[in-house]
């Protein structure tokens, strides 16, 4: 990648937060934060990002799935891709019984579970920009 | 502050209706009325009355037409009977259609409110018991998001924090440091496994899984669960040792779940095995089910134990303190062999070991075959088939 990839992530938690954002910026990421699903879509509204890491469990609930849905139908952010990174792998599991622990939330996703292994997450971030990166050029 | 019952009185004398409303003055009640069947039930509609009681002779809509709406409409609803000597057995075909008491005419006044006061605690306890019901359900329901989120958001916090000191610190860490905090995250990761564990037992409707089976090969399932217990096998000095009688049919079922169940027995089998003895693994075709046997010469299970060895909860006392669990592997591997229509049984001799034997139902050939397309990569092992 030639330029240093920006990052959004979207968590209520403030020290998981901390713990992975330091990763990602030992990698050279610039990595920006919202603690709320609000401020999350107003941000990724103002700035472009290449990434974005997406909580699921916020506030009174599944709010993240619901942020989820409202990137999918916006024309502007569709296309970005998105790292869910969640607790709650178990009942998303049970929700798509007999398929890969995938909630099929946004066309560009990928789930990891908290908490992360640095590498894993590292992986997984890079391989996501990595393909979308791909899906740019074929499409110019 | 309780709000105070309502009751509708559905009659077509008027002199009835008054003196109810009359008698029932005082009691704390609100009340309405109504002159025929057709009226009533538009104020139950609108008065949303607690108790409602129903003449049964009435011109137009008879009483008892009025009580099977209203119970339709809310069975929570406490309708009453009003009838005269004569009807005695109507009054009983009603309450066989949902009434609840009956008040026979002429009644007096302390009759009446009796009845009434009886009706009243019936709609409280009906009320109360359906409030319940659906606060059970409720937290059953949340169970899952609450413990999750309130119980594994924190450690899993503290984890990624632990991942992160442990990648910043390397360069400065003794190897004494080093082992600590692989030992902290290794208590996490133990206490995140557990919550898991109750979340699987507690909320997960395990009948759902028979939405996604499909052929699974039995060879392929004891495979997969004895590569999972391996490693701990190894530590432990355990050798496990397979004998799979061929040729094996496959069964109907969900891979994932069947290796989770198995996985269990063959883990238990080696936490109460001696070190340096060996757990066997077997699996065989009797009388149209796959029988998988698992069994080990450890501590064994006194016999007082064992019939509650597959309940919630049940850990074994023999076992040494630092086995630890969640005690609810058993349990659910009995729902996960339940879901498949199979079951799972035990022996044991405390101090010689013990053998645990799982049943699940074979797929006949032509049932193994339909499906076969989708199937056959998955059993290029099995060349002949069930017999």
């Amino acid at each position: 990648m030639n330029h240093r990839a920006k990052l959004l992530i979207i968590d209520d938690d403030p020290d998981f937060v901390d713990g992975i954002k330091s990763i990602l910026e030992s990698a050279d990421y610039q990595v920006d934060v919202a603690y709320n699903p609000k401020d999350g879509f107003d941000t990724l509204k103002t700035r472009p990002y290449d990434l974005l890491l997406l909580d699921i469990m916020m506030g009174r609930g599944a709010e993240g799935v619901m942020l989820a849905r409202k990137l999918r139908k916006d024309p502007q952010l569709r296309e970005m891709p998105v790292l869910i990174i969640t607790g709650i792998r178990e009942q998303i599991a049970f929700l798509f019984p007999g398929q890969p622990v995938h909630p099929h939330l946004l066309p560009v996703d990928e789930l990891v579970e908290k908490p992360v292994e640095p590498q894993f997450l590292l992986d997984r971030v890079s391989s996501l920009l990595q393909a979308a990166e791909k899906r740019k050029t074929a499409s110019r | 502050m309780e709000s105070p019952s309502k009751i509708l009185i559905i009659d077509d004398e008027e002199v009835v209706l008054d003196s109810c409303t009359l008698i029932l003055e005082g009691e704390g009640c609100t009340m309405a009325t109504a002159t025929n069947g057709v009226l009533g039930l538009k104020q139950v509609e609108e008065f949303h009355p607690d108790l409602v009681f129903v003449d049964l002779k009435m011109p137009g809509m008879s009483g008892m037409e009025v009580i099977q709406h209203v119970h339709a409409y809310d069975p929570s609803i406490v309708s009453i009977v009003i009838t005269g000597y004569a009807t005695l057995s109507s009054a009983v075909e009603a309450m066989q259609k949902g009434a609840y008491d009956f008040v026979p005419k002429p009644f007096t006044p302390e009759e009446f409110r009796l009845v009434t006061r009886r009706g009243v605690e019936r709609r409280k306890l009906v009320l109360e018991a359906a409030a319940l019901r659906r606060e059970r359900e409720v937290l059953r329901e949340n169970f899952a998001a609450i413990v999750s989120h309130e119980l594994k958001s924190p450690l899993a916090a503290t984890q990624q924090n632990l991942f992160l000191l442990t990648a910043e610190l390397s360069a400065v860490l003794t190897e004494d440091q080093k082992t600590r905090l692989d030992r902290l995250k290794s208590r996490i990761d133990d206490l995140l496994k557990m919550i898991q564990t109750w979340l699987r037992a507690f909320t997960v409707d395990i009948q759902k899984i028979k939405e996604g089976f499909r052929p699974t090969s039995v060879p392929s399932v004891i495979t997969k669960a004895i590569e999972s217990v391996q490693p701990f096998a190894q530590r432990k000095d355990i050798e496990i040792v397979t004998a799979i009688g061929a040729p094996l049919s496959s069964v109907s079922g969900d891979e994932g779940t069947l290796v989770e169940a198995l996985v269990n027995v063959v883990g238990n089998a080696v936490k109460y095995s001696f070190a340096g003895s060996q757990v066997l693994v077997s699996a065989r075709h009797q009388d149209g089910h796959v029988m998988i046997s698992v069994s080990d010469s450890g501590a064994g299970i006194p016999r007082e134990e064992l019939p509650f060895i597959f309940g919630d909860f049940y850990r074994g006392r023999t076992g040494q303190a630092e086995e630890a669990g969640a005690g609810l592997g058993l349990a659910i591997t009995r729902r996960i062999l339940e879901a498949h229509g199979g079951t799972i049984s035990a022996e044991s001799t405390p101090g010689k070991g013990s053998t645990f034997v799982m049943t699940l139902p074979a797929l006949r050939m032509d049932e193994e075959t339909r499906p076969a397309q989708e199937a056959s990569l998955q059993r290029t092992t099995q060349v002949g088939g069930a017999t």
